[in-house]
């Protein structure tokens, strides 16, 4: 009887020294597959771009992504997963910016910007003004002066309504005199199939939607801060004479909690991921124009995007 | 042209082969699960054509696609569920042939035609890519807008019985579609406080609902041991190919070119071009009211279009980067993410990829016959399975499949819930197609009405006009007051046939007395 009880305690006292010892274990994070939240549909262009890099991650790290996808309401089903996610290090996801500076305000979302912890930014792609190969318009000064002097009958497209496109459209109204018929599309690849049907006649796109109807369609300006390495020959807004910065950002973030040490590791990977030659080749190929921003800096540009979209959409009367 | 003979050549590597009919295969038995639908399976599938060249991969997401859509069929006949929201026509004349114990017929039916569809879809994709390209452009907001008005307005004719309680059931379709988030003001609407309500009622989750959960109540209340009862004949397959060659030639071919035409504008899928084509079929019969009771026709219109549907919609996802349907989204991201352009420029500057892709859809097309044959006799062993266990089976694919879609338990409710609706409307009279098509076409009919009025700002302030400016638009307006004005041109056709038969009768009386 003694002996069984003994052999029981030895028994507690090994597993108990286990779990101590296992409880070491946990520094090499990762250990087991981490869950990558895609707030968009498999195929997208969000979809692509994890994909990419999960391609890279792998020469870094042993452990899997595990693609999650819940897609809806633009994004905002997905960012609210990753917000209310166990901060244990092995949920992560991707967002995008205005979105998520813009959900919580109009549609009263499940999370808000402080609900993440940043990880770094990836792309940046800039809103571009579009127009047919054919179109009389040569400039961007063309598109506006022939707005000016013709009220309501330039038509332009946006994807939105409360999107990218949108502030850059309410930016542009409060900055310059643009009396335009606004459409809104679903999606950018409507917005393309209108353009190129006729239906409006300039678009406010991405660049990375636009890349993939080039030759159809003539960028005539960009609203990014410099030139872009994909079409080197299109001037910024700035250049031309509006002042208009306007794009989308795509970034990777963890639910706000996460172990420092954890996001200490994800940032100093995902730094050399996007350093990576070969990775920066594949996102040229694929279209996509990658910029890095590590994930201090972008979470002081997140808050700058909020103050801005929040000032924006009251001046419009479109916030209560 | 100098593309083809190489690309044939490409057909018989040894790896495409095995792509081809891996994923066929793959495709038909996703396509036939109801809850699982041709983008998943395609979505599932691009991360391993990162792994394999463009074209391989290309061809393997084609033969997925293809098979998924026929696939769909497979249970529309078998237990009146639409595997995927194409085949939602399929059941108004495929469970009531089951029923009757011609499964076979159903089955073999739906093969042929959706194969005779595949590759009328696929000849206009290799020889008239660009033109129609370009005439899809063409469908804008009050384009869009009309179509759909079209496609609601075929609730009058399939219902013809009772014109009231299908309208009504439409309308509570569209009732339903109006939860969630404002297309026009990007607000959230009809939500009641609970948030993942944002998203909508998804249309997925709303038809296996509304068709195979309420079709499990249904069965489970008719105290019937088997599904059906199947009595196969054996001439079934050449009664069959007598039938589609003799009499329905005009109605594949019709329902071809729809499906087709509907593939290729961004937005309209298989759903709007089978239900368009299965209405066309009944407008132009001589006896329309055999419809719905299980006739090859009816079958033969849906099947065909949505398979046609597949090459319409790779036509502007090739030329323009502008992707038909949502499976052709799919594939199109697996594309860019091998670096592919789309373009017009596909056909010359990456033509080895495009002509390869073309010629496996139509090896696909043919590769379908046997392989489907083999799977629908494999599926026919489920009419021999007991009830009970069917109806289980069901009802647990129907909630995986559900929550695969989203991974959200609130689409797990909106089976649930549908299904008891579809249940009582069935029992009240009310017809769950016309509810399944209000739920489609809803969202698409706001959205394009928004832009509609937004765009009237620059027409003069009127929607009107911007309807009247477009030819299309006005054309479709007749096509619908046409499709309205039909139970009417029925009921005449009917009466007047009625009328002919009596005039007849006493001369034969006489004869026998």
């Amino acid at each position: 009887m003694k002996v069984r009880f003994l052999a029981r305690l030895a028994l507690a006292a090994l597993l108990v020294l286990g779990l101590a010892v296992a409880g070491d274990a946990y520094a090499k994070y990762p250990e087991k597959p981490i869950n990558m939240i895609i707030a968009f549909t498999a195929g997208g262009s969000s979809d692509v771009q994890a994909r990419i890099m999960q391609k890279y991650w792998s020469k870094y790290s042993d452990q899997q992504w595990v693609f999650v996808y819940k897609p809806g309401a633009g994004g905002a089903i997905g960012f609210g997963e990753i917000a209310n996610a166990r901060p244990d290090g092995y949920t992560i996801g991707g967002i995008n910016v205005p979105h998520l500076v813009l959900q919580p305000m109009v549609q009263k979302a499940m999370f808000s910007i402080d609900s993440y912890s940043y990880i770094c930014q990836v792309v940046n792609d800039p809103q571009a003004v579009v127009v047919r190969n054919d179109s009389k318009f040569k400039s961007v000064k063309d598109v506006f002066e022939f707005a000016k002097a013709n009220p309501g009958k330039l038509k332009i497209g946006l994807v939105g309504p409360n999107s990218g496109h949108h502030l850059m459209f309410l930016d542009v109204k409060g900055k310059f005199d643009f009396p335009v018929t606004e459409v809104f599309y679903k999606g950018a690849a409507d917005q393309n199939a209108a353009l190129l049907g006729g239906e409006i006649d300039v678009m406010f796109g991405n660049l990375n939607d636009v890349m993939r109807s080039l030759e159809e369609m003539t960028v005539l300006g960009l609203a990014a801060e410099k030139r872009n390495a994909f079409l080197p020959d299109v001037a910024t807004l700035r250049e031309q004479g509006f002042d208009v910065v306007s794009d989308i950002r795509r970034a990777f973030v963890a639910p706000k909690g996460i172990e420092k040490a954890q996001l200490d590791y994800l940032r100093e990977t995902f730094k050399k991921i996007c350093d990576d030659p070969e990775y920066v080749s594949d996102m040229k190929k694929a279209g996509q124009p990658t910029e890095y921003m590590d994930g201090d800096a972008f979470a002081a540009y997140v808050r700058t995007q909020n103050e801005f979209a929040k000032t924006m959409l009251q001046k419009a009367g479109l916030l209560k | 042209m100098e593309f083809i003979g190489p690309a044939i050549m490409h057909l018989f590597e040894p790896l495409n082969i095995l792509l081809m009919v891996a994923g066929l295969t793959g495709g038909i038995i996703v396509g036939a699960l109801p809850g699982l639908t041709a983008t998943m399976g395609v979505a599932l599938m691009v991360p391993a054509t990162f792994a394999m060249d463009a074209t391989s991969g290309l061809i393997m997401l084609g033969a997925i696609y293809a098979g998924a859509i026929y696939g769909g069929s497979n249970s529309a006949c078998l237990i009146c569920t639409p595997g995927t929201p194409s085949s939602v026509a399929t059941t108004f004349d495929g469970w009531p042939l089951c029923q009757a114990g011609r499964a076979d017929i159903g089955l073999i039916t739906s093969l042929l035609a959706s194969v005779f569809g595949g590759i009328v879809g696929t000849v206009f994709l290799l020889f008239l890519a660009a033109p129609l390209a370009r005439f899809a452009l063409q469908f804008g907001g009050p384009e869009n807008f009309w179509l759909c008005i079209f496609g609601l307005s075929t609730i009058a004719v399939m219902s013809s019985g009772n014109m009231v309680k299908g309208l009504l059931s439409g309308a509570m379709g569209l009732l339903v579609s109006t939860v969630g988030i404002d297309p026009n003001a990007g607000v959230p609407r009809f939500t009641f406080g609970y948030y993942p309500l944002v998203q909508g009622v998804e249309v997925i989750p709303a038809m296996i609902g509304l068709f195979s959960f309420s079709q499990v109540l249904y069965l489970i209340g008719s105290y019937k041991p088997f599904i059906a009862e199947y009595r196969p004949a054996p001439g079934a397959f050449g009664e069959v190919v007598r039938a589609l060659a003799g009499r329905c030639k005009v109605n594949l071919m019709r329902s071809s070119i729809i499906g087709t035409l509907v593939g290729m504008l961004p937005g309209a899928g298989g759903e709007i071009a089978s239900i368009i084509s299965y209405n066309e079929a009944k407008r132009w019969d001589k006896n329309p009211e055999r419809f719905g009771t299980g006739v090859i026709e009816g079958v033969a219109a849906s099947e065909s279009a949505n398979n046609a549907v597949i090459g319409g919609s790779l036509i502007p996802m090739l030329t323009l980067g502008i992707p038909g349907s949502a499976v052709a989204a799919v594939i199109l991201g697996a594309l860019l993410a091998k670096g592919i352009q789309p373009g017009f420029k596909v056909f010359t500057a990456t033509g080895d990829l495009a002509y390869t892709f073309i010629m496996s859809q139509f090896a696909v097309n043919l590769l379908m016959i046997p392989i489907g044959l083999l799977l629908a006799r494999i599926m026919t062993k489920l009419l021999s399975i007991r009830l009970t266990f069917v109806a289980i089976g069901i009802v647990v694919l129907s909630v995986i499949g559900s929550y695969a879609i989203r991974n959200s338990m609130l689409d797990v409710w909106i089976v649930i819930i549908f299904g008891f609706l579809g249940y009582f409307s069935g029992r009240v009279g009310l017809d769950t197609g016309a509810m399944a098509l209000g739920i489609i076409l809803g969202p698409m009919i706001e959205e394009n009405l928004g832009k509609c009025v937004h765009l009237s700002k620059a027409s003069g302030g009127s929607v009107i006009n911007v309807f009247l400016e477009s030819p299309i638009a006005v054309l479709l307006i007749v096509l619908t007051l046409l499709s309205l004005a039909t139970p009417f041109l029925l009921d005449w056709k009917r009466k007047r046939r009625d009328c002919g038969c009596d005039i007849a009768q006493p001369k034969e009386e006489s004869n026998h007395a």
